[in-house]
């Protein structure tokens, strides 16, 4: 390391104190405050007195049926949207580094749903995926390509409606992965891949020898990234389906929301929370660990 | 001998050129995945009275019109609306910029006390979802008086998008050379002439990349400004436009005409600063 | 030290009167929240026309219109009380009034408004009885409706089918030459199974949600005919009679109608404006509810106008909510669909003539309010699942709505 240069000792915190301040306020405080608030059956309107319960909000989640659902679907819908960008962009990103005419404007093309707005896309694709005949997916799949016969009601059935919320995260996210996966790619040596070739490797085993193995770092970063995208996934499942029909389409954070700021229970929220934020720390320790053991 | 090699040569030519064709065609067809939500959304922006889609599907509109965007832009409060978003995300921009670059000099210039700690806190509060903490928020907000306030939208987008953003700098600063500030240390120049007068120029690329994403952050803030703002005059964009939904029908021409304003100019944004874009996103993802 | 406090006290005297009258000559603005949709006729009349109506005559006092969706609402307005930033009158829906009552968020109008006895003679007393709370009037009515039977007259003609259904037999017999028409044509169209939906079918056919005095729902949610309701919705919706928009997220109502793509549906007064802005060309066909065992029975609704106890401008406000009970406020609103709470006013001359609110007035006479408790959003919500499970096809409507009286029982106890 380094030598560090010279200084007084409060220099560094003089840079650091506004920035920090700020983030201590907006950050840290509230994280410790959520756990006070949560051991609370928490009262918010004026007048009205909170009353400490201790551990019953954790008692309750753990026996709410509505929170182990929405649980099981914020993984799920984890785990698919997040493979599914990983190998769309993969192979995108793949495909864009071995083309020869037109790579920029496909990078620029593949990167412009990430800048869109997530409330915007959010109706897009309500509209999209309207049950009338004339709804755009409706129409391409039952009068342009006849894959079915009869236009789909999106949003009646839990299954049909899951299916725009990943299509859109998917859609929406593509790009960000496929462009870090071009970077990595760009940054293989060729003679890696001409010394393989030489050896007799085919396309895949190049791929599967040379490439993959030294974009393992990118990759874990990329999953670790994803995954904690996704436990946060929310806009998009609140303006679709408001976490409907039955609770069905709910994830913790929409339904975290829903019980603090529709029923007032602000302390049953923060224990909700607080639960979520264990679970997304824990994963994430998970799969650093993973990697760095078959490192 | 040389014969073979040379047919073996023009074989491989022509299979590599078969190989350019199919991927280049994949990849259009990726572009068309891509482009035809938005492509469709902005078709739809110019039919009036856009309530159902017709039946059958018209891409291109048979009687296109500008309504849409007049009545957008006369209904009320939308533009006081747009000019809010335009001010938050500025505000948050420059605010965030200014303190994450100063905080990423500190860490990559200077040993102290507690570094570690504050290190390890900041990271570790990167896995925590930022919506996780809306509550207790929420109710500081309210014991600060900042609710629908516009400064407090900016104070909270900053702080939410702070981490990110300084760890970013920071492995920015640390590949920086050192020698022009020993050099002017020696020459007598305190700490903060030494960042204001050859950090910050050095660094501008990376700021301009914090600059960027934070202005989008900010810009397209959904779930916050929705609980926190109620006066009609503190909206911001992503709120003006989701209440173009109307409770018995909703106008579709209305709402994307309303949110073309949001999303164009975040396109013209990247478009224009997409270097920066590709260098923020892939910097911490590829060196590791 | 001293001195300075000296200059402090003088400073304090010299400002002082110079704040006070400031703020008397200075305008006072008060805030209205509504669900009025931002683009729609309701909200042009309000903005446009009785606003610059009324701070015409109050010069003093501006009025702060804050349209808000429907559906975010309700959740809004708690959200914003709770941190000391609401609004100093709210069009509330009737339904709402027993729970922010029961927050203790409303000022008492029978307590605070000194003329509140002339102004309650005036309206409706059904209306004027979802204020009530605990022994108080916690608001106004504003506006009253019902949704009454439409019908799409070119589907109907094409079908053949001459007069409307004025029984649930007839409606249902009406479901073969409808669906002759074609498969993506339904007879009868519904947005969900929440309240405003299910109910006029669950008291048409003789059953209800609880016992009058609202301390039960076993023996009425769970009742004989209360299940005969639902089994004959989910059988409706399973022979694709009425249209799988029930089951949420399908094609909007009124759009559907319009289009038509739904033969008929129960809606309110406001569709009249709507089609006369969107559709021009559509005459909307008005009936009564289709009678069943129970009669003809529709679903009451309507807002209230209620003051906030936490009002920053009290006074002003007051008169504000004294102009909406005035007869040229009411005749404004009910030419965009707000119909009148105010009964003398129907002997006026304009409602003796029009067009459309006949047909309400009649059903208004044997409509039901929803349960007027203040643990109605969460009894609907309970209300709205069972029904989903029912039609779904995936419990009998006997077993859903048996757990769900259990569970609205539950709920009752807590009060």
């Amino acid at each position: 390391m380094r030598s560090k240069l010279h200084h007084r000792w409060y220099v560094p915190y003089l840079f650091l104190l506004p920035g920090l301040a700020l983030y201590i306020l907006w950050m840290i405080y509230p994280l410790g405050y959520e756990l006070y608030i949560s051991f609370f059956n928490w009262k918010i309107m004026p007048g009205q007195q909170s009353e400490f319960i201790g551990l019953e909000n954790y008692k309750e989640v753990m026996h709410d049926k509505y929170f182990w659902m929405a649980l099981e679907n914020t993984v799920r819908y984890t785990a698919v949207t997040v493979g599914g960008q990983m190998l769309i962009g993969l192979g995108l990103a793949v495909l864009v580094h071995r083309v020869f005419i037109g790579k920029r404007i496909f990078r620029t093309i593949y990167y412009i749903p990430v800048v869109t707005s997530w409330v915007v896309v959010s109706f897009l694709f309500q509209f999209l995926f309207s049950s009338h005949p004339g709804g755009f997916v409706n129409y391409l799949l039952v009068s342009v390509l006849g894959v079915l016969d009869k236009p789909v009601m999106w949003m009646s059935e839990t299954k049909t409606a899951w299916i725009i919320i990943y299509v859109l995260g998917i859609w929406k996210g593509v790009g960000w992965t496929m462009v870090i996966f071009l970077a990595a790619l760009q940054g293989v040596p060729v003679e890696l891949y001409e010394s393989a070739a030489i050896d007799g490797a085919g396309e895949w085993q190049q791929f599967k020898n040379v490439t993959l193995p030294l974009i393992r770092r990118t990759t874990l970063f990329i999953m670790v990234a994803l995954v904690i995208g996704g436990f946060q996934a929310f806009v998009s499942i609140y303006l679709i389906t408001g976490g409907g029909p039955l609770h069905r389409t709910e994830v913790v954070l929409s339904y975290m929301y829903d019980r603090a700021f529709d029923r007032l229970r602000f302390g049953y929220g923060a224990s909700l929370s607080y639960v979520l934020a264990a679970i997304v720390v824990f994963v994430s320790f998970i799969q650093m660990r993973m990697f760095r053991q078959s490192d | 001998m040389r014969e073979t090699s040379l047919s073996m040569h023009s074989v491989r030519n022509r299979s590599q050129r078969r190989f350019q064709i199919i991927i280049f065609i994949i990849l259009c067809l990726g572009v068309i995945v891509a482009m035809a939500p938005i492509a469709y959304m902005i078709s739809t922006a110019f039919k009036l009275h856009a309530y159902v889609p017709e039946f059958p599907l018209q891409f291109i509109p048979r009687n296109p019109t500008l309504e849409n965007f007049e009545t957008a832009f006369h209904s009320r409060n939308f533009d006081t609306a747009l000019y809010n978003s335009i001010r938050v995300a500025i505000a948050t921009s420059v605010v965030v910029t200014t303190l994450t670059a100063m905080m990423a000099y500190s860490f990559a210039r200077f040993d102290f006390f507690g570094k570690n700690i504050i290190f390890y806190t900041l990271l570790a509060m990167m896995m925590v979802p930022s919506m996780m903490l809306i509550i207790p928020q929420f109710l500081l907000a309210t014991r600060l008086d900042m609710l629908n306030s516009l400064n407090g939208l900016i104070l909270v987008y900053s702080a939410g998008s702070m981490a990110f953003n300084m760890f970013l700098l920071r492995g920015f600063f640390e590949a920086l050379p050192r020698e022009l500030e020993e050099s002017a240390l020696i020459d007598g120049a305190n700490h903060f002439t030494i960042f204001a007068r050859i950090m910050i120029p050095l660094a501008k690329p990376a700021l301009s990349t914090v600059a960027v994403f934070s202005f989008l952050g900010a810009w397209d803030e959904y779930i916050w400004a929705l609980t926190v703002l109620t006066d009609v005059e503190k909206r911001t964009l992503p709120i003006a436009i989701a209440n173009f939904r109307g409770a018995h029908s909703s106008d579709w021409g209305l709402i994307f005409a309303a949110a073309l304003t949001a999303v164009v100019p975040t396109v013209i944004i990247f478009l224009v600063f997409q270097r920066y874009f590709v260098q923020g996103i892939t910097t911490g993802a590829v060196k590791g | 030290m001293f001195r300075r406090l000296t200059l402090l006290a003088l400073i304090a005297i010299l400002v002082m009167p110079i704040g006070i009258t400031h703020a008397r000559q200075e305008t006072v603005t008060i805030k209205f929240w509504h669900t009025y949709n931002e683009t729609s006729p309701e909200n042009d009349m309000l903005v446009n026309t009785l606003i610059p109506m009324f701070e015409e005559s109050h010069p003093n006092i501006k009025v702060e219109s804050v349209p808000f969706p429907y559906g975010e609402f309700r959740q809004t307005l708690l959200t914003s009380l709770a941190g000391g930033e609401g609004p100093d009158l709210a069009r509330l829906d009737i339904i709402w009034s027993p729970e922010f009552a029961q927050l203790g968020v409303l000022s008492a109008l029978d307590e605070t408004m000194p003329d509140f006895q002339d102004l309650a003679a005036r309206v409706f007393p059904g209306p004027l009885s979802t204020n009530a709370y605990d022994g108080h009037y916690w608001g106004l009515p504003l506006d009253t409706n019902t949704r009454v039977f439409m019908y799409n007259p070119t589907l109907f003609e094409q079908a053949g089918i001459t007069a409307s259904p004025t029984t649930i037999d007839e409606l249902k017999a009406l479901c073969e030459p409808i669906k002759a028409l074609g498969d993506d044509i339904y007879l009868f169209s519904d947005g969900g199974t929440y309240g405003w939906a299910v109910l006029p079918w669950i008291w048409s056919f003789g059953g209800d949600i609880t016992d009058p005095e609202i301390t039960t729902a076993s023996g009425y949610l769970n009742s004989e005919k209360t299940v005969a309701a639902y089994e004959f919705l989910a059988e409706m919706v399973d022979q694709g009679c009425f249209s799988p928009s029930y089951l949420g997220g399908g094609m909007d109502t009124g759009t559907g109608y319009f289009t038509d793509i739904f033969a008929s549906m129960l809606d309110g007064p406001w569709m009249y404006p709507i089609a006369e802005a969107q559709y021009p060309d559509f005459e909307i066909q008005a009936a009564q509810m289709p009678a069943g065992e129970g009669g003809s029975i529709s679903v009451v609704g309507g807002e209230n106008i209620a003051l906030f106890a936490g009002a920053a401008h009290p006074d002003e406000a007051m008169e504000f909510l004294r102009f909406t009970q005035s007869d040229e406020y009411q005749l404004k609103m009910s030419e965009v669909g707000q119909l009148t709470v105010i009964p003398s006013l129907l002997e006026n001359e304009y409602f003796q003539n029009h067009p459309y609110y006949g047909a309400f007035l009649e059903q208004l006479k044997t409509a039901k309010a929803r349960t007027p408790h203040p643990a109605w959003s969460q009894m609907e919500e309970i209300l709205t699942d069972a029904g989903q499970l029912i039609l779904r096809g995936e419990a009998s409507p006997q077993e859903a709505l048996d757990l769900a009286a259990e569970e609205i029982d539950e709920l009752l106890a807590e009060e």
